[in-house]
């Protein structure tokens, strides 16, 4: 109400707010995003002069909380026929209309203390360049996010009812992930985190001021000699102890792994609804992402040797959309058989796998290359072998390793033509077999360097719209072979 | 103007071993100079830092005047030398369904780009180029890998030319 949004309009609706509670969640919100403020009022406070320092901290969340409240006072959106507009800004406006069209879908996510409130944040998915602020309302009823979401949803099918899905019984969901399962997806995610966690304190100069340094003798004997009788135990039985050591480390691995797993993963369950797939998870944090089908630019069904062995795989999908998480692709299934990920292949209207793929291996130079490139550092490590074993012996054995993993993937390394798409398998640690289809290729590279080009194979690298930065590559494939290959996706794309 | 890119093809790729596409153009060769100039630049800076590091810190050892005199052979040599190399080898080629760029010998990129897929096209032209009467044509497509194709060292009008055609192919329909 404070101002008119450009053109008086009946058709853009009455304007909205963002629900009051949003000064208490926004608040938080702010009171993350200046931890420069934090570091200037622990500087004040250390050098004693804890007069000003009570003042800024004082000035700072009163600056916050003015800010928070003006932003809430000239937020607004409305709801029109055919748009959603927002009006923000405290000092420079920004007008924003998103055009129902232009809008794939809605995202509702609810943080733990937005999920008391009953309040929800609701992001309008355009496609637009991943990591901008588009359209967010940061802060309104969870009963009203959904109406948006519903209203976005019969728009963009030209539907003309709007009558909300809830009172209709849910279908059994695509996917479902039980606890049991939760708990073994936890396991496969073991994780050294925390300890890469406790070596970076360790490292950084908090932790050298703390006296905490896990890498030092000094350290660990300091410990010891505190707790005499620790001491005691620990020489007695040196090698019962290193092998307790290591069990523990497992078991907080493992731990740390299912911790994480339940935080994002938990109540997973993945919905057909009429555009897309309906994902919801999360503990604390609950999200409820749809992506829409026609979205989906490329699968991944990864794997790892041992998830491999008992036969489980990941299903992630690579959307316009960004994820919430810096992946950038989406998880479909964290954890799943091969008929499960087949159903949701088939969900997102794709041919199944064929269940014996033909796979066109690529050539041994993919080894040979890595080789000749690591061979300087190789004769560096072989030099100290002599000189300085205690050095040269481990870095020639990671030299070795790197070859003989790189080895082990060429072994699995390959592509298959599957009708209108690509199939192409990667890694031996990290089991990939990405799905591309061939109307989804946005560009095509073909690249050669000194060394490739003497044994005349050539790597393809597509660019496929959203997902990493990496995109996907066949590596040493003949020259000859991957300009054919090229020509014949580019020739099915178009 | 055949035998011209005949000539080209040949100098460009002789050890590579695949057929050249004889249908690959060059661009105008006024990019050379544009290279020659931004190298300049670059090197300038380089021999400044070099000079003054040497200046501040070589006095006393068996390297002094080193970077100092080093470095601009190092630059004429590179500026005499490598535009004319990049230039050889930066071709391009427009049909009614692609565009292609290629370039690089030492790191070779051979890119294709569907105009379909096409999502938008900007001709830029720098201060350099300006000078010397050059415009740059950046494609940019939906993919996040190498989502943006640059084609420079093109005439303005050619430049406008092909973001004309281009924009006549381009259709959203990953949507």
């Amino acid at each position: 109400m404070s101002e008119p949004t450009l053109r008086e309009d009946t058709a853009v609706g009455p304007p909205e707010h963002l629900h009051p509670f949003f000064l208490l969640t926004g608040l938080g919100g702010s009171l993350r995003g200046v931890a420069g403020g934090y570091v200037a009022i622990g500087y004040l406070a250390v050098s004693g002069r804890w007069g000003t320092a009570f003042f800024g901290m004082l000035a700072l969340i009163a600056f916050m909380t003015i800010g928070v409240f003006l932003y809430w006072r000239r937020f607004e959106f409305r709801v029109g026929a055919n748009e959603i507009r927002i009006d923000s800004g405290i000092l420079n406006r920004t007008h924003r209309s998103i055009p129902f069209d232009r809008i794939q879908d809605v995202d509702i996510t609810q943080g733990p203390l937005a999920r008391v409130l009953g309040l929800a944040r609701v992001k309008f998915e355009t496609g637009a360049s991943a990591g901008q602020e588009e359209g967010v309302l940061q802060a309104i009823r969870l009963e009203r996010a959904e109406q948006l979401r519903t209203l976005v949803r019969a728009r963009r099918t030209h539907a003309v009812s709007l009558e909300p899905n809830a009172e209709t019984v849910e279908p059994p969901p695509v996917y479902e992930m039980t606890f049991p399962r939760l708990l073994l997806a936890g396991t496969f995610n073991f994780s050294l985190a925390i300890f890469a966690g406790l070596f970076g304190l360790a490292s950084s100069p908090l932790g050298e001021a703390m006296g905490f340094d896990p890498f030092s003798r000094t350290f660990w004997v300091s410990i010891l000699s505190v707790s005499g009788p620790a001491r005691e135990l620990v020489m007695a039985h040196r090698f019962a102890t290193a092998a307790a050591g290591l069990a523990l480390l497992i078991l907080l691995g493992v731990v740390t792994g299912i911790i994480r797993t339940a935080l994002t993963d938990f109540g997973f369950r993945l919905d057909r609804t009429g555009v897309g797939l309906r994902r919801r998870r999360g503990l604390f944090t609950r999200t409820d992402v749809t992506l829409p089908v026609s979205r989906a630019q490329a699968a991944v069904i990864a794997t790892g040797p041992v998830m491999d062995r008992l036969r489980w795989r990941e299903f992630r999908v690579q959307s316009l959309a960004k994820d919430e998480s810096s992946k950038g692709s989406h998880v479909l299934a964290p954890l799943a058989r091969d008929a499960e990920v087949d159903r949701i292949v088939g969900e997102l209207g794709w041919q199944p796998l064929p269940s014996r793929i033909a796979w066109t291996r690529v050539s041994l130079e993919f080894v040979i290359v890595l080789a000749i490139a690591l061979a300087p550092l190789i004769l560096v490590a072989i030099g100290n072998l002599v000189f300085n074993p205690l050095f040269g012996g481990p870095f020639l054995a990671v030299l070795l390793g790197a070859l003989g993993l790189r080895w082990l993937a060429w072994r699995r390394t390959g592509y298959s033509l599957d009708g209108d798409r690509i199939l192409v398998r990667t890694g031996w640690w990290r089991r990939r077999i990405t799905i591309l289809p061939a109307r989804k290729i946005q560009s095509v590279d073909l690249r050669e360097n000194f060394i490739t080009r003497a044994f005349g194979i050539a790597w393809l690298q597509f660019g496929v719209a959203g997902g990493g930065m990496t995109g996907h590559s066949i590596p040493a494939i003949p020259s000859g072979e991957a300009r054919k290959l090229r020509d014949l996706l580019l020739d099915m794309g178009a | 103007m055949a035998s011209d890119i005949e000539m080209i093809a040949e100098a460009v790729l002789p050890s590579s071993g695949f057929p050249v596409d004889p249908d690959l153009l060059p661009v105008e060769p006024a990019y050379k100079n544009v290279l020659r100039a931004r190298m300049s630049v670059v090197w300038l800076v380089l021999w400044a830092a070099g000079a003054v590091a040497d200046q501040a810190m070589l006095q006393e050892t068996a390297a002094a005047g080193l970077p100092t005199f080093v470095i601009p052979a190092l630059a004429a040599v590179a500026i005499l030398t490598a535009p004319e190399r990049i230039y050889r080898r930066l071709l391009y080629k427009l049909t009614d369904r692609l565009l292609q760029v290629v370039r690089g010998w030492l790191f070779h990129v051979d890119t294709v780009v569907p105009l379909v897929r096409v999502q938008h096209i900007d001709v830029t032209r720098g201060p350099l180029e300006k000078a010397f009467g050059l415009a740059t044509l950046v494609v940019h497509t939906a993919g996040t890998h190498n989502s943006i194709v640059m084609l420079p060292g093109l005439a303005p009008q050619r430049a406008a030319e092909i973001r004309d055609i281009i924009r006549e192919h381009v259709r959203t329909d990953f949507a």
